[in-house]
């Protein structure tokens, strides 16, 4: 939607495409805050250097320093769009302690920053008049000329297939948590992102670096936002210790999300946990505080737990939550195909690096979604409009005729994204072993070749659901794929990314990204990228 | 047992039947009567819409005169009752507010410590007189009849201040009471909406086709007669019947009784002397499934 | 644990599963809606499950056609919100035990909006009118430089947390009794959502906005039954923004309608007797010189009449009034 407003004001003719209802966006489950170095005391240095430290040094220290220091203004952009942000007694923007931070620089709405972003966000699309495609399910992108010319989506209320020509496309399609189990994300965030344009030919890069949240909410999954730790809480194993002693003496509950995500399976694994948790405990923060700061996950935890946490710690355990890698930009959301750009979590400029800290993702979307609306707008400008695609879209109504006539075999799509996703949590998650790795990409390939022959359990044309699932299923195992051969080729630990055959970091060797571009059905094609460093050499990472 | 009676407005002004057929059932209930006569009127939330703190402050002196008789309050109205609950629920939960009423009324002989109980009529029925003494007192078992049972919002919503979160049985009082009675309950959606009162001088047309739809969705499902605790739905649907049935174009002609007329009914009473002869829509049909008259 | 849900189906393509029994039609004022075909599930699901949780479960194993809006499943994205057992609520934030009644859990798109497929409503009339209250900020000018925020107390901006709790899943819409007689009636949550940006303090147009507000389809159509309050699954409370909005728009002038000529009357009954005057109440909300709308009440005067009904043409006051009089005095504000 950022992208789309700075689109629309610098005189682009803009539509969004989108396959849910803008408001229903997994952003508005963001929860803790939005990172900025606004205050006098603090310093756009700090939180960049922050920021490459929380990233294990795996950033492009150009773009986070670009990230960061347009920071303040993006946030006072949206302070005048009318977010409601905490205020300090001066009437001026307060902030909240998080992860990674050296100083308190998140500013924040309670505990639903991204709802009350997105909703703002949303308002101001109102305002500007932009046209929604919305519940319009993007098939594939219309490549011409070897530039992206638009693309082909389905009408969910006709089930139409549409051709949509347009001069470049803005991808901000979002994470892919449901390729993995437990995992924090919607049912929508299925990767169709990367896939459509990694089959467009565009690079994904360092998608091994998968985020695994500390503190999501045992049995569900559901995000308890790093804010309650931000606030004071504690990490407790069974015997009753903050265990983050022994891991990150300084930081405590407030380092990094990989430190603090290893720590706690370590913990669990040797036999300190309590049913497979550890236990977040905020009683001693009272119930002013819990109730004022952090009203959303008080009543999650006495939903779906029946856990009232002014009285009781609740059980939480990691779960997967972020995908740190996606498809390359450059700092201004340009992929290396002309007329794709891509801004947000779906990319990989590489701000996240190894590792996201919390409240940056917030910024990263906003930052180069506005950067990457201004160059995209100003592209179209120079370019003519496509004639072609009908070629594509004929190919499109053909596969998916082809998806629906397909005879029933006794399997599900839905079976066979549950089996993937477990897979992929216990050979592709926190820890990870070469042999592991082989078994998934075998297991992988498996499971390709029974989602070519499983049929669509609904054959209408009026919101048809089973059909686009499918779809989404198709694009969980790219992304699986190309996270599964990125883990391969990284042969050491760093950031999210953790081999037990290969503990270590290797500064000497891989001070570089991965990418994978595809060509054809066979293995992609792999090339590397260095890290761009510009003030801050490697150092060893303690919290 | 003695309760603060607190009639509300429209009892002693438009709906006369009311005041008359609760004072004469409560000699069979075994309450003794004693009316607030000096309190006023609740505002019906109108005055609490608008000027929260005149609100409180009317309000908590009925309440503080409740309270210095020393029994519970009693309404025979879902407007007072949902209202004087509300402010009951604030002021008891915010110190500054009571603070503040109390200030108001303070020199004028009263001061409210916080301790009233509000209760309608239907509560009290199942609370503190109980089921045995009501099927006691039924002398007349009202077979035969399909009764649909209207609550009125103010009974229902918001549920906080009216104790529902601790009470959900509250919820289902009426349809208990028409089945103890001896009398069909009918189940149908409009039994707990609104009957379109509250917006009666804003856009009448539209008020009275809310309270006329849910009336035709009791008729549609065989009721007999609707009943109500609350006057002012009564107002809405007796009083504005025939202008609601010309709104939707149909042919309503469904009675529309009062709590306590119903008790009256089954206690024994003549028609007559619960004023059911006093309806705009005749209370005669229903009256002769039951071999009465009026 | 077994938990039995009727699901009502709706195929605008005309099929359906054959055990779908069709229902009853929906009563007066949904009487326009199709009626649904309701088709029973049983699921095996924990004791703490929720609606969506069956829901999914019978997508996914039972019958790949059901349609269904969901998400996050944590009742941020509000994307399920549909009839449970006859009232709207999240079905993700619904537990089946909680949701019982008569052994089973029913769910269907409600009438109150119109159906696209199954369990998917379309929003079109609430997105239109969300619209129609310019939800958006009107910056006051100055508008501060790029690198200045505003300065505003934190206590204003947390006072419109509540409304900006809102996520949009139209439950309040859903189940508003005079969107349901009156489809011009802009409806709880756009109300909601203008309360959030009139009591905005950097917002410019308040006046303007009131002015909009207080027009018929407004502020004053909502019939104050708190269905809102109740339904609402994030505890925004719009009925509670509509009455802000009321007190805002007469503290600002804006009181040539009925509504305000309601309260006046009432408080003038009030603080005269005591007790409400209904005699005089009527005429007065309506406004002694719109004759048209007094003729219009006439007929429903004589049945009142013909009943015997009719309060005292003198109206007592009660005793001690004194005492309402002195109250009036100290805090009646404009009632004085």
């Amino acid at each position: 939607m950022r992208a789309a407003l700075e689109a629309a004001r610098a005189g682009a003719d803009v539509a969004i495409v989108t396959k849910v209802h803008p408001i229903r966006s997994h952003s508005s489950a963001a929860q803790g805050g939005i990172n900025a170095a606004i205050a006098e005391t603090d310093s756009w240095e700090s939180h960049a250097f922050d920021t490459v430290k929380g990233s294990d040094y795996l950033a492009d220290q150009d773009a986070v320093e670009t990230m960061c220091q347009e920071a303040p203004r993006d946030i006072i952009e949206f302070e005048h769009m009318g977010v409601i942000f905490y205020r300090g007694p001066d009437g001026k923007l307060g902030t909240r302690a998080f992860g990674g931070a050296s100083q308190a620089r998140t500013y924040f709405v309670g505990d639903i920053t991204g709802q009350a972003l997105l909703v703002t966000l949303y308002d101001q699309i109102l305002k500007a008049g932009v046209k929604v495609y919305e519940e319009w399910y993007a098939t594939a992108l219309h490549m011409e000329g070897g530039a992206c010319r638009g693309l082909v989506a389905l009408e969910m209320v006709t089930g139409e297939l549409h051709l949509l020509r347009s001069k470049a496309v803005i991808i901000g399609a979002g994470g892919l948590g449901r390729l993995y189990e437990p995992s924090t994300n919607a049912l929508i965030c299925t990767g169709d992102g990367y896939a459509l344009a990694y089959r467009a030919g565009a690079p994904l890069m360092d998608m091994e670096m998968v985020q695994y949240h500390p503190t999501t909410l045992a049995g569900s999954g559901f995000l308890m936002t790093e804010a309650a730790r931000g606030e004071g809480a504690y990490l407790l194993n069974s015997l009753n210790e903050r265990f983050m002693k022994r891991y990150a003496p300084n930081k405590m509950e407030l380092a990094a999300r990989d430190v603090t995500s290893r720590a706690e399976a370590t913990e669990i694994g040797e036999g300190r946990g309590i049913d497979g948790n550890v236990l977040l405990d905020l009683r001693h923060l009272g119930p002013d505080v819990i109730l004022k700061k952090l009203p959303q996950i008080h009543e999650m935890a006495l939903d779906y737990l029946g856990i009232d946490m002014v009285k009781d710690p609740v059980p939480v355990r990691p779960g997967m939550h972020y995908q740190m890698g996606g498809i390359k930009t450059d700092v201004d959301g340009a992929t290396p195909v002309p007329g794709l750009y891509a801004a947000g979590e779906v990319a990989c400029v590489s701000v996240h690096g190894g590792n996201r800290l919390g409240a940056n993702s917030l910024l990263d979307t906003i930052v180069f979604g506005r950067r990457s609306g201004k160059v995209a707008a100003d592209y179209a400008k120079s370019t003519a409009a496509s004639t072609g695609g009908e070629a594509l879209l004929r190919s499109e109504q053909d596969r998916l005729r082809e998806l629906l006539s397909r005879p029933y075999t006794g399997e599900t799509n839905a079976g066979l994204r549950l089996e993937l996703a477990i897979m992929m949590d216990k050979l592709v998650g926190l820890y990870r072993v070469e042999s592991g790795l082989r078994e998934a990409l075998d297991k992988l390939q498996g499971f390709r070749k029974r989602y070519e022959t499983i049929a669509v359990g609904d054959k209408g044309r009026v919101f048809n659901q089973a059909l686009t699932f499918s779809l989404e299923l198709g694009y969980l195992l790219d992304c699986g794929e190309t996270i599964i051969r990125s883990a391969l080729i990284r042969t050491e630990s760093r950031g999210a990314h953790t081999r037990s055959d290969f503990p270590e970091r290797n500064d000497k060797e891989w001070l570089k990204h991965i990418l994978l571009t595809r060509q054809g059905e066979g293995e992609p094609e792999l090339s590397y990228v260095p890290v761009t460093i510009t003030r801050w050499q490697p150092e060893v990472r303690t919290y | 047992m003695k309760v603060a009676f607190y009639p509300g407005c429209v009892s002693k002004g438009a709906c006369p039947e009311l005041y008359v057929s609760a004072k004469a059932i409560a000699e069979p209930l075994g309450l003794e009567l004693k009316e607030l006569t000096e309190a006023p009127c609740t505002g019906a939330g109108v005055l609490s819409e608008q000027n929260p703190q005149l609100a409180d402050a009317l309000n908590g002196l009925t309440l503080a005169m409740a309270e210095s008789e020393g029994a519970d309050l009693m309404t025979i109205c879902s407007t007072c009752q949902g209202v004087l609950s509300n402010h009951n629920y604030h002021l008891q939960q915010d110190k500054e507010r009571m603070d503040r009423a109390n200030a108001t009324i303070g020199d004028q002989g009263f001061r409210y410590g916080g301790t009233t109980k509000v209760k309608h009529l239907l509560w009290m029925l199942f609370e503190d007189i109980g089921i045995d003494r009501v099927a006691s007192a039924i002398k007349r078992k009202l077979t035969g009849l399909k009764i649909a049972p209207f609550y009125g919002c103010y009974i229902l919503r918001p549920e906080e201040s009216l104790g529902l979160k601790e009470r959900p049985e509250r919820k289902t009082y009426l349809q208990q009471l028409i089945s103890l009675l001896g009398a069909e309950p009918v189940e149908y959606r409009g039994s707990t909406k609104c009957c379109g009162f509250p917006m009666l001088t804003f856009n009448r047309e539209k008020a009275l086709a809310m309270g006329g739809n849910h009336i035709m969705e009791a008729k549609d499902k065989g009721a007999d007669l609707l009943v109500t605790p609350c006057p002012l739905c009564h107002l809405n649907l007796d009083g504005q019947q025939p202008d609601a049935a010309r709104v939707l174009k149909k042919d309503i002609g469904v009675p529309i009784f009062h709590l306590p007329q119903l008790l009256g009914l089954a206690f024994g009473m003549d028609p007559a002397e619960l004023r059911l002869d006093h309806h705009v829509v005749p209370t005669k049909g229903a009256l002769e499934k039951v071999e009465l008259k009026v | 644990m077994q938990f039995t849900i009727e699901v009502g189906r709706f195929n605008p393509e005309g099929t359906y599963p054959e055990n779908a029994v069709p229902g009853a039609p929906f009563p007066a004022p949904w009487d326009r809606s199709p009626a649904r075909r309701y088709q029973t599930f049983t699921v095996d699901l924990p004791e703490h499950a929720v609606v969506l949780d069956a829901l999914i479960a019978i997508r996914e194993y039972q019958d790949q056609s059901l349609a269904v809006r969901c998400a996050c499943r944590s009742a941020i994205c509000g994307s399920c919100a549909m009839w449970i057992n006859g009232h709207a609520n999240l079905a993700c934030k619904s537990k089946l035990s909680a949701f019982t009644q008569d052994g089973k859990t029913r769910v269907e798109s409600p009438p109150s909006m119109p159906i696209i497929r199954d369990l998917v409503c379309d929003m079109k009339p609430f997105w239109d009118k969300h619209l129609a209250v310019k939800p958006w900020l009107q910056n006051k000018q100055p508008v501060p430089p790029p690198n200045e925020e505003y300065r505003v107390s934190n206590a204003s901006m947390e006072e419109l947390i509540q409304e900006v709790s809102c996520i949009s899943c139209s439950a309040c819409l859903m189940d508003c009794e005079s969107f349901a007689v009156n489809p011009d009636f802009l409806g709880p949550q756009a109300l909601a959502q203008a309360f959030r940006y009139a009591g905005d303090p950097r917002d410019a147009e308040t006046k303007e906005r009131l002015a909009e507000y207080s027009k018929p389809g407004g502020i004053w159509d909502c019939t104050h039954c708190y269905e809102c309050v109740t339904q609402c699954p994030k505890g925004v409370a719009p009925l509670e923004q509509i009455l802000k909005l009321r007190r805002m728009a007469v503290d600002a002038g804006f009181t040539n309608n009925a509504g305000t000529r309601h309260a006046d009357a009432f408080a003038e009954s009030v603080r005269e007797s005591g007790r409400l005057n209904e005699l005089t109440l009527m005429p007065k909300s309506v406004g002694f010189f719109n004759i048209v709308e007094q003729i219009k009440t006439l007929p429903s005067a004589f049945n009142l009449i013909r009943a015997g009904k009719l309060p005292p043409l003198i109206h007592k006051a009660i005793p001690g009034v004194n005492r309402i009089k002195t109250i009036f005095e100290r805090v009646g504000g404009r009632f004085k």
